[in-house]
């Protein structure tokens, strides 16, 4: 497991993970929001690593993804953005999310090695099943990386054991049936589900998907460890594509707002 | 389903097929109509596509006394081709050709032809060779057939080719407008774009062959839906 993960829930307060897609809406800014949204004290930073066909995502991740591809976003940036943001702080968790094809085309040693000599702590992929994942996994855990798995409201208990069976880091519960930054997340069914994913797994578990706001977030950490926002800060960016100070100023209010709904 | 988003191709209507899928699942069956797709779908319609091989194999045999010596087919996803050739896989001295869409040529960029020009990876939840760019990201197919304008191919169909069991060539959209109009002309028959890319490659291999051998292609579709693309393809106005 992650040196970092571990230690960042060690406390056993609740955190604040966050997503924005790397490169969005350019390498220089996505460095600055990042950098802004750390100083605003995100606990978690997820930074997506476009892909031309994002599949669990809705249209604001999507125009994310396309506008950075667009810039010439690539891996490579990625790590350069990752290597930015360690160089800063060496403490807080950094995680990548994104879709196999672009790892797999990259070499799955290559793209671990590189990720361990940077400092990134764990990995998201969202369109790779744990029957699929041994070689990643495999690569991943001997650099102590955690790849981080998914549960759905429809993970039924045999699929729970599957998927908690090498799960590290943290889990990943997605609060609803459908894509980032559409529907709203379902509480009452996340009050039901997390107790009975506890029963599987000792990880702290994370909430993610169609979490919008500062009461979103203050209602899911009452269950979960913590919530994941994604769609809503990318949303940020998109209306303020042409005023980067406006943009920056935008980014850090809702990060502090959202810092008091798990305090 | 409407695809709102990208180039509007078919990749972008299976994103949101997949999208309004995992919103929706718990009313809502995802059905895809190519050998595709996220297990169990490319043996699925593999399985239901294989009627055509069976049909074909006790016609043949009730016309010719005889197994045929060469079975051709269009390929897009693959379901027509894999529904001919599966019932045939096991009699070895059958040789197959599926033929890839070409759109303006291999080396024009613009085209659909995932396994003369792509590379493995995964995609829509099956690992197959795929049209990408050197960042793995995956690039906008081209081909005059809507239907064969996929940048990607059905999993079984990779393997085949891997296996060296079936032979896949490309035909490109002149090859296949060429063909169009030589089989309205001769036999009377309006095919669609897509299989117009089998007969391309049918037209090309069957001078070569003796007139004992059987040559089974299969006309996938007919092209009263094409007439508009062809006519202006064609710069003619109807």
């Amino acid at each position: 497991m992650s040196s970092r993960i571990k230690k960042i829930f060690e406390d056993n307060s609740k955190k604040l993970v966050t997503f924005v897609t790397g490169g969005d809406p350019d390498y220089i800014t996505s460095k600055e929001i990042l950098d802004k949204i750390i100083e605003k004290g995100a606990d978690v930073i997820e930074i997506g690593m476009p892909f031309s066909d994002p599949m669990a995502d809705g249209p604001t991740i999507q125009l994310a993804s396309k506008r950075a591809i667009n810039k010439g976003t690539n891996l490579e940036t990625i790590f350069k953005i990752c290597n930015h943001i360690r160089e800063k702080d060496l403490s807080i968790p950094i995680v990548l999310m994104g879709y196999y094809n672009v790892i797999l085309h990259y070499g799955i040693k290559n793209f671990v090695d590189k990720i361990n000599s940077i400092g990134v702590d764990g990995l998201i992929i969202v369109d790779l099943q744990p029957e699929e994942d041994q070689e990643l996994y495999d690569n991943l855990k001997s650099k102590n990386i955690d790849l981080i798995r998914l549960i759905t409201p429809n993970t039924n208990s045999k699929r729970l054991s599957t998927i908690t069976n090498q799960a590290s880091g943290f889990l990943y519960y997605v609060t609803i049936t459908g894509i980032t930054g559409q529907k709203s997340a379902n509480i009452q069914e996340l009050k039901k589900i997390i107790p009975n994913i506890r029963e599987y797994s000792k990880l702290p578990i994370i909430a993610g998907f169609g979490i919008k706001d500062k009461n979103d977030v203050s209602e899911i950490c009452k269950t979960a460890d913590g919530a994941v926002i994604g769609s809503s800060i990318v949303k940020i960016i998109e209306n303020n594509l042409n005023n980067k100070e406006k943009m920056m100023n935008e980014v850090s209010s809702f990060i502090e707002e959202l810092k008091k709904g798990i305090e | 389903m409407a695809s709102c988003n990208g180039s509007k191709s078919l990749k972008d209507a299976m994103n949101e097929a997949l999208r309004d899928w995992v919103t929706n699942v718990q009313d809502t069956f995802y059905i895809i109509g190519t050998a595709a797709g996220p297990h169990p779908y490319p043996s699925m319609v593999r399985d239901f596509q294989s009627v055509i091989g069976k049909e074909v194999r006790s016609q043949i045999i009730a016309q010719e006394n005889k197994l045929p010596d060469l079975l051709i087919a269009c390929i897009g996803g693959g379901s027509n081709a894999l529904g001919l050739f599966h019932d045939f896989l096991d009699d070895k001295e059958i040789k197959m050709l599926a033929v890839e869409a070409a759109g303006l040529g291999l080396s024009s960029g613009k085209h659909a032809a995932s396994l003369s020009g792509g590379k493995p990876g995964v995609l829509h939840g099956n690992k197959t060779y795929l049209l990408q760019n050197q960042d793995g990201q995956i690039e906008e197919a081209h081909s005059i057939s809507a239907g064969l304008d996929y940048p990607g191919i059905g999993p079984e169909h990779s393997f085949l080719f891997e296996q060296k069991r079936v032979k896949y060539e490309s035909a490109t959209d002149e090859e296949a407008l060429e063909a169009f109009q030589y089989c309205c002309k001769t036999e009377g028959i309006i095919p669609a774009l897509e299989p117009a890319h089998a007969l391309a490659a049918l037209i090309k291999i069957a001078p070569k062959m003796s007139k004992e051998e059987i040559i089974v292609m299969n006309m996938c579709g007919r092209g009263d839906k094409d007439i508009f693309t062809v006519a202006d393809a064609l710069k003619i106005k109807i």
